[in-house]
């Protein structure tokens, strides 16, 4: 036997080489001051991989990942290593490099059933939380048709289900796998609030119809009482008039009767089936504006007048706007003319005029100072006629 | 479930024809004659003759009894019920459906074939089996009485690869298009008679699986007031059990909802009303109509009778907004006797809570004197209800020959 003496030879060897450190010193150690950068490039005492491996900066590593991606190993083994690869990555919360690796395992196209089930229902997860659901729920999909019996995918598609909101398939795929497993929890408690949900939903529907038949008989209604006082209507869009609402005109009418105008309100109607507007009240000496948001049909335009000039206004620079002052006219675009409107009359009576035509659902007035120099500038040459 | 015996009126016109003396002289022994004719081996039209006669037979009280003390030509009909085509299985099934619709004739039908639950159990829950309804039909009679219903708990309890018996007949009745060429519907009355047994409900109302759920949704069935009933049924048996009262109508179940879903309308209650109710009775459109079997609206009533039986039951019934839908379901209901089974239960809502001892009211102990004077007052409110019930001039009605259990 040679092993005593090769054992001689290299204890002599061992010897010397150490004895060499009495005068010279190491040079293949740490250096003191980065001992721990270095100890953490050697692969077997890495805490943690580093995510690209550039073989020029750690060719230890580099060479360990070509022996385990090596092609020449079966398609399984490739498969089983990037699925173990897509784990790891999955573990670290590291979604989308575990898609990445469970498709290359999936690509290798294995003739393991099991080992594909479970590299489309692992990446079914990763996309799951990576908020791709519908992806997930392909995968998923996939993986059954492999493996009938594979719970963990017909979880994840019930879960899939939920976050899509498809409360109805959820509980579907919940009864399927419950078939494989009647007690599965996560099953029975996905299954208990999908339910819960699609009854919800079903109740939301519910309400939203109910809200919306209120509101269109309510504007049906609305729409009655204008008719009834044979008040008429000009659509913004058409600009021609009817004397009472035709199919078309009707419909335009009901749109804005749901909408509010710029100033935030509509036309109502009280418990005693009165209509109160909301009115323009226009001064064009000084191109300013009043708005009333509920003008009582049955109230006066003298009673309004007093509450709102009972001080004058701070446009009014001669401080002529007073109640007693003012004259209420409104215009009729297609003759050009002008109707003097008596302040003790209703709103009613006004709107009802032959003449008169409610633009975009609000009454406008215009309102000047009769005895003032622009009132006579604003009425001359143009024809004046009074309201009876 | 029982043929009307004009339905067949037909064939036994017919075949009188050829042999009326059948019927009059020696009927046991010319019955004894169609032994041969309804064996499997005989040709295909005398056997299809031969069951159409036994069928007509079975529409008629002699004909039943005549057949009854007949043990071969019982169990030559039960091969027949379960044989493929060209055999006449369908004849021969709602033969055994007349004949097991009277309770008399159960035990000569068990005695003349031991094995006739379980072999039409298994043509019930055979997805293929065209005559399945039928033989689903037969059980459901069969199991209002106790004798066969143990039978048929057994046969459901044999043991099977895969899910058990009771796992499959709830899977035949909550999975629409189980069998493409039959409804199943009685499926319901049968699972209701077979739900008197603690065995049954113990399944039905397993916290750990989902199988009371799957029922929950039948209340509202449409199709069917057999399938419907019989569910309800169903339900009302598994609230005795108040131990479970709890998870009954916690949300992992949620059962008062479908309780009283059918016995709500088209009520338009306020906003600050909607939202006390659970969400499944809120904002119900204007054509929903109440359930109109006044039997299945009694069971429904009784059902949450049961569940307010204890207190914590009674505060989850009260919270859960039930007193609305019975205000309004009392406002509506023509029938008295379900009126007065809706007022006692609006008593127990609104009414104070019990004095101390009697916190389960189904267990407490009654006296004996109490206990008389209660039945006799139940006799009272009987006997005025039958009253009114004539003096409205309500036909009486043919009781369906299934399902009232307890």
């Amino acid at each position: 036997m040679e092993r005593p003496e090769s054992d001689a030879a290299s204890e002599d060897a061992m010897d010397s080489f150490l004895e060499k450190f009495q005068t010279q010193p190491y040079r293949g150690g740490f250096h003191e001051d980065q001992w721990e950068e270095e100890f953490e490039k050697i692969p077997l005492f890495m805490k943690k991989a580093p995510s690209e491996i550039d073989p020029q900066e750690n060719p230890d590593l580099a060479c360990l990942q070509s022996i385990i991606f090596d092609e020449e190993r079966s398609p399984e083994e490739q498969a089983r290593t990037f699925k173990d690869e897509g784990n790891d990555y999955f573990k670290e919360k590291d979604y989308k490099k575990a898609v990445i690796s469970y498709t290359e395992g999936l690509k290798k196209k294995c003739a393991d059933p099991d080992l594909n089930a479970i590299l489309y229902s692992n990446r079914a997860a990763a996309q799951y939380y990576l908020g791709n659901f519908r992806s997930a729920l392909n995968d998923v999909t996939a993986a059954r048709k492999l493996k009938p019996c594979h719970l963990k995918a017909i979880v994840r598609g019930a879960l899939c289900h939920l976050e899509l909101k498809n409360y109805v398939e959820a509980v579907n795929w919940c009864d399927e796998g419950l078939q494989i497993d009647a007690t599965e929890k996560k099953l029975l408690e996905m299954r208990a609030k999908a339910d819960k949900l699609k009854r919800t939903e079903q109740r939301d529907i519910r309400k939203a119809k109910l809200k919306e038949k209120k509101e269109q008989n309510q504007n049906e209604a609305l729409l009655q009482a204008i008719v009834a006082r044979n008040i008429r209507l000009l659509s913004e869009a058409a600009g021609e008039d009817e004397d009472s609402a035709s199919e078309g005109l009707g419909e335009l009418i009901l749109s804005g009767l749901t909408s509010e105008n710029l100033y935030g309100a509509r036309l109502s109607v009280d418990d005693g089936g009165r209509l109160s507007w909301p009115v323009l009240f226009l001064y064009p000496e000084y191109a300013q504006s009043d708005f009333i948001s509920a003008f009582h049909e049955d109230s006066r335009f003298i009673d309004h007048l007093m509450v709102m000039f009972g001080e004058t206004p701070s446009w009014d620079l001669e401080q002529k706007y007073c109640p007693d002052n003012l004259e209420v006219y409104f215009e009729d675009d297609d003759r050009s003319e002008l109707y003097r409107v008596p302040p003790k009359s209703t709103l009613l009576e006004v709107l009802q005029h032959p003449r008169y035509f409610v633009k975009a659902l609000t009454p406008a007035f215009l309102v000047c100072v009769g005895s003032s120099a622009f009132c006579r500038n604003y009425l001359r040459g143009r024809k004046v006629c009074q309201v009876k | 479930m029982r043929e009307d015996e004009g339905d067949v009126g037909g064939s036994a016109g017919g075949l009188a024809s050829v042999g009326s003396p059948m019927l009059e002289a020696g009927p046991k022994a010319e019955a004894a004659k169609l032994l041969p004719f309804l064996a499997l081996g005989a040709r295909a039209d005398l056997q299809a003759a031969a069951a159409q006669h036994v069928l007509a037979l079975t529409g008629s009280g002699p004909g039943r009894t005549l057949l009854a003390g007949q043990a071969a030509l019982l169990r030559a009909l039960v091969e027949l019920a379960v044989a493929p085509a060209p055999a006449p299985a369908r004849d021969a099934a709602r033969a055994l459906v007349n004949l097991s619709a009277d309770p008399g004739l159960h035990e000569p039908l068990l005695a003349a074939e031991p094995g006739l639950p379980a072999r039409l159990l298994g043509c019930a829950l055979d997805p293929q089996w065209p005559w399945a309804e039928e033989a689903a039909a037969v059980l459901a009679n069969l199991s209002r009485e106790p004798v066969p219903c143990t039978a048929l708990m057994a046969a459901l309890a044999a043991p099977e690869p895969g899910e058990s018996g009771l796992e499959r007949l709830v899977r035949a009745l909550c999975t629409p298009g189980y069998n493409a060429r039959a409804p199943l519907h009685y499926l319901g009355p049968m699972l209701s008679n077979l739900s008197q047994r603690p065995a049954t409900r113990a399944f039905l109302l397993d916290p750990d699986r989902c199988v009371v759920q799957r029922l929950l949704p039948l209340t509202q069935y449409p199709d069917s007031s057999v399938r419907r009933g019989g569910v309800v049924g169903t339900l009302r048996n598994c609230c005795f059990e108040h131990r479970h009262h709890e998870w009954l109508l916690g949300p992992e179940v949620d059962i008062l909802p479908f309780l009283l879903l059918p016995l709500a309308g088209p009520e338009d209650f306020s906003e600050e009303e909607m939202e006390r109710l659970p969400v499944d009775l809120q904002y119900l459109p204007q054509d929903k109509q109440r359930d109109p079997d006044a039997d299945i609206r009694k069971m429904l009533i009784e059902a949450i009778m049961l569940l307010t039986a204890t207190a914590p039951g009674r505060k989850q019934v009260r919270d859960q907004g039930a007193y609305l839908i019975l205000r309004e379901l009392h406002n509506w209901e023509p029938e008295p006797d379900v009126r007065v089974t809706c007022e006692k239960l609006i008593q127990v809502l609104i009414g104070d809570e019990p004095e101390h001892g009697m916190e389960n009211l189904l267990e407490v102990q009654v006296p004996e004197d109490v206990e008389r004077q209660l039945q006799q007052q139940d006799r009272q409110e009987q006997e005025q209800c039958e009253r009114v019930q004539q003096a409205l001039e309500l036909a009486p009605e043919t009781q369906a020959e299934v399902a009232a259990p307890t």
